[in-house]
């Protein structure tokens, strides 16, 4: 298979002007969706989707079409979010979909919102991304003013209004409550579930939030059928996946490949390996909430969710970190840690004061002050954290802080004080008293 | 109905009962809990009452989880345990621990429960804390100290739900986020210092309180406050013959479990200057030994002309005056006195406690003109309970060279203008019933002693009905009941009232 066949969403990222309508319906854009409103019910598409075994390509990878099975039927009014609040430090992929080919994730957005019978869809954008808001906004523009959206839509009958909205800077609206929450104008931040925001999202009405590369996934999709995009990747893990890889690789940026594909095959063949100089010591492959894996075993790991899985690692959103052997990796830690310490809400109490906590410890470790003790408080803190909270912020420091220590601790180890000071008296010493 | 087993008890709720409540059922005790309360929205934000519900790999929180039938749940084992205390120790690493000078220390949530849930050795240094601003007046009657607060939203979601006022709010995010109100914002809502009642720590304390008494040493006596007509329920937190707080009685007919600010501050007309110690006879101190005769020198024996009652009265009291009074009139006092504004919540626009009372015992009002027209129809002596009708120039006109009795709690126009003061009670330093808007008979019982030499109202209308030469004088508030209950047949014992009051007839206005 030579590797453009593998481009089903990032075929137009070379092109000159590939952001345009003219350029994009030259390619056969906008087919898929006069397909789906001319001759497909939602619950077809709704099925086609769940077919295909496509899955939220966000970082949790729950299935698609499963996920809009949610919406209760009948329901009045449901509202769509495409989710490109992309903040995960090393995913850039989002960016690249809406950058270079904007057209491809808005017609998946129109046939996503008349699957679920969505009148109103919001594609919320990072605010830091502050030009991809008005590449978006003149895409959608172009989309109105050629009929793809608005009132009556290629005359379907359907209705559909998008609007771009820009988000204001803070990690966690990239979760799908905090999200809502922040478009709704209150602090952004996720709520309790349940109720899920299929049942009770937006304005407490049924809300689908989808990541734009899963969104961007369904042209392809009802363009070529579900078994043709199950011939990419493997049995759970269908389609293809963009990575975007970072780090001293010789050739880093943003890849399209089948899941399943040997990370070996990927690194060498894609990445042309490390750059002049470096040795490979770990990747963080999914984002940087995963845990990071060493040089040997993300070697013999396959890129799909479930080897990844397997190996003790996730997905995520593939944005790969390679860190080579030069790199401190307490050091790094500090950076993440600080990060997420940086980007927690609050108001969960464990991630709160857990956040700023790890961050802490690190620092202390760094400046050379850290006791044994202090490792196993890192694990202590971690314990308090993982999966007590109401979303995954406070996990997705956990599981980096603790595969960190896992795999290389001895470079935490090499911090400690070589004599190590004596045992810190208590200042309230409990049962003395007696 | 649900039948679920929560640590091996079978226990059968209703369907929608949360889990937090059938928890507390089954344990006999509450989860461990900061954000949770039963009057407002879940905010499930400061996760200590995870349990454990098989089937699920996660813990939950039990106050953001429905009972299912056939729930198997687990709230003591070694994994919930373990959590609970884990998240009790991120409460607690960057609170202060300034227990010994916070008023919160020994109704504090932190201690409580680090007592029963953590137990364990403080590993954050105290210099590694962050540190927040403390002491800061953001009302009138609220101080917020950023760094106890364990950010559970309860006072942001009381300001949001209940008052819909909205002052307050979380600011800025991570260990840096703190409650506090907009530049410019003050949390000043009638029901403020009800956040600070439903503030688990020290965050929120009432200015009215701050240091005055460390909370073991208060005793406390159930009472209803004298400040409107709604009578809400109340708790009186006295030491030594003084008061120092009045904190909202659960009764979810009346007030559940709020009350309001001006309420609250009611207790301080009971310590103000200007109360009558000492009986007064022709402008100067007399003795209770004397008073008898003086009353009967204005001409009492022969009864008195007439009988001005007032809404500030018990039913008791009330009920002894018109025994007093016999043939002659009773007057209620003046009819637009006390009166205020009325707001959505808990405040009545009329600021007595009982003028239902004075309706229930047919005793009518009017106003100064009326009054006035009163007092010049009769002869005799003058006997005046309670209030101020002497601040209406119209009655003081009238009353101008009558010989008047007045039984009351302040100097005011009318003790200015009698010949006979006697001191009474205060409700606070004294037992009765009040009824409310809604004719509900509340009972309020006596928390402190009485200033100075100020006696019990029903005892002053005794000796009175002494003086008159009355042989049914009653020896007993229990006696006075016993009389009221027979003579109104409210259809219940009024010396036995239940907890919660009673509407005779059991129906609301």
């Amino acid at each position: 298979m030579s590797r453009s066949e593998y481009k089903m969403l990032s075929a137009r990222f070379d092109k000159q002007d590939g952001h345009l309508l003219s350029v994009y319906e030259a390619d056969g854009g906008y087919k898929a969706l006069r397909m789906a409103l001319t001759s497909l019910k939602p619950e077809e598409i709704r099925d086609v989707v769940k077919e295909s075994g496509l899955r939220g390509r966000g970082g949790a990878g729950f299935p698609t079409g499963v996920k809009w099975g949610f919406v209760p039927e009948g329901s009045e009014d449901v509202y769509f979010f495409v989710n490109a609040d992309e903040s995960e430090p090393g995913t850039f992929k989002d960016r690249y979909l809406l950058d270079y080919d904007p057209h491809q994730t808005i017609e998946g957005t129109i046939i996503s919102c008349f699957a679920v019978q969505a009148k109103l869809a919001f594609i919320y954008i990072r605010g830091e991304f502050g030009w991809l808001v008005d590449r978006v906004q003149a895409a959608v523009d172009e989309a109105y003013a050629a009929g793809y959206l608005g009132k009556n839509i290629l005359g379907s009958g359907y209705d559909l209004e998008v609007i771009v909205h820009k988000g204001a800077g803070a990690y966690i609206c990239g979760e799908e409550t905090g999200l809502i929450n922040s478009v709704e104008g209150i602090k952004g931040q996720p709520k309790i579930k349940p109720p899920f925001p299929a049942v009770s999202g937006f304005l407490n009405k049924p809300t689908i939030v989808n990541n734009v590369e899963s969104v961007a996934s369904v042209p392809y999709i009802i363009n070529n059928g579900a078994e043709s995009y199950k011939k990419f990747g493997t049995e759970k893990s269908c389609g293809t996946k963009l990575w975007s890889v970072s780090g001293p690789v010789k050739n880093p940026g943003v890849y399209e490949i089948p899941l399943g594909m040997p990370f070996n095959e990927f690194f060498h063949d894609y990445l042309g390996g490390m750059a002049e100089g470096e040795e490979l010591k770990a990747v963080i492959v999914g984002g940087s909430s995963v845990p990071v894996l060493p040089a040997s075993e993300i070697m013999n790991c396959n890129l799909d969710y479930e080897s990844l899985m397997n190996a003790g690692t996730m997905l995520g959103s593939g944005g790969m970190i390679v860190i080579p052997e030069s790199s401190d990796m307490v050091e790094l830690i500090q950076v993440l840690m600080h990060f997420y310490f940086d980007e927690s809400c609050g108001q969960c109490t464990p991630c709160r004061e857990g956040t700023g906590w790890l961050h802490k410890i690190v620092k202390k470790l760094r400046r050379g002050e850290g006791t044994a003790a202090d490792i196993d408080l890192l694990e202590h803190v971690c314990n308090g954290m993982a999966g007590l909270t109401i979303c995954p912020l406070s996990d997705a420091a956990v599981m980096p802080m603790r595969s960190f220590i896992d795999k290389f601790r001895p470079e935490f180890e090499a911090l400690i004080q070589e004599t190590a000071p004596a045992e810190p008296v208590s200042r309230w010493p409990r049962g003395e008293q007696e | 109905m649900a039948k679920l087993t929560i640590d091996g008890k079978e226990i059968e709720v209703p369907d929608g009962t949360s889990l937090f409540d059938a928890c507390r059922d089954a344990r006999g005790e509450a989860l461990p809990h900061f954000c949770y309360h039963p009057d407002l929205s879940i905010a499930g934000v400061c996760r200590l009452c995870q349990v454990e519900v098989e089937g699920m790999p996660k813990l939950t929180i039990a106050c953001n989880t429905g009972v299912r039938d056939g729930m198997v749940v687990h709230t003591r084992n070694e994994r919930v345990t373990r959590a609970s205390t884990q998240i009790l120790e991120m409460h607690l690493i960057n609170h202060p621990v300034d227990c010994p000078i916070c008023d919160q220390a020994g109704e504090c949530g932190l201690q409580d429960q680090y007592m029963k849930y953590g137990l364990y050795d403080a590993e954050v240094e105290m210099d590694d804390k962050v540190n927040k601003a403390k002491a800061q007046v953001i009302g009138p009657h609220v101080i917020l100290d950023k760094e106890r607060c364990v950010l559970c939203t309860r006072c942001v979601r009381f300001c949001d739900e209940v008052t819909g006022t909205g002052e307050l709010g979380i600011f800025n995010r991570g260990n840096r986020a703190e409650i506090g109100t907009a530049p410019g914002v003050e949390l000043d809502n009638n029901y403020s210092m009800n956040t600070v009642d439903i503030c688990p720590v020290g965050a929120l304390t009432g200015r009215d309180f701050r240091f005055q008494k460390r909370v073991w040493m208060l005793k406390a006596a159930s009472s209803i406050c004298p400040g409107c007509a709604t009578g809400c329920n109340v708790r009186i937190d006295h030491e030594a013959g003084r008061i120092y707080r009045l904190k909202p009685r659960y009764n979810p007919e009346v007030n559940g479990r709020w009350m309001c600010d001006k309420g609250r501050l009611t207790y301080k007309a009971v310590h103000e200057d200007g109360r009558l110690g000492e009986p007064m006879v022709a402008g100067q101190p007399g003795n209770w030994a004397g008073v008898s005769g003086a009353v009967a020198d204005l001409g009492a024996k022969e009864g008195f002309g007439l009988a001005v009652a007032s809404p500030h009265l018990s039913l008791e009291e009330m009920y002894l005056l018109k025994k007093l009074a016999g043939e002659a009139p009773v007057h209620g006092g003046l009819t637009d006195a006390d009166r205020g504004e009325k707001d959505k919540l808990l405040l009545d626009a009329d600021r007595t406690p009982n003028r239902r009372g004075l309706g229930l015992l047919e005793i009518g009002q009017g106003d100064g003109s009326a009054l006035a027209a009163v007092i010049k129809g009769v002869t005799g002596p003058i006997l005046i309970h309670g209030g101020d009708p002497a601040a209406d120039p119209a009655v003081t006109e009238a009353l101008s060279g009558r010989d008047v009795v007045y039984i009351g709690t302040h100097e005011n126009a009318t003790s200015a203008l009698a010949a006979v003061v006697l001191p009474g009670a205060m409700w606070a330093e004294k037992a009765g019933i009040f009824v409310n808007r809604d004719g509900r008979l509340q009972e309020f019982r006596q928390a402190v002693a009485r200033h100075g030499n100020a006696r019990e109202d029903w005892r002053i209308l005794a000796e009175l009905l002494n003086v008159g030469g009355k042989e049914d004088a009653p020896g007993s508030l229990k006696a006075v009941r016993a009389g009221l209950t027979s003579s109104i047949d409210p259809g219940t014992d009024l010396n036995q009232l239940p907890e919660r009051g009673f509407v005779p007839g059991g129906e609301v206005r």
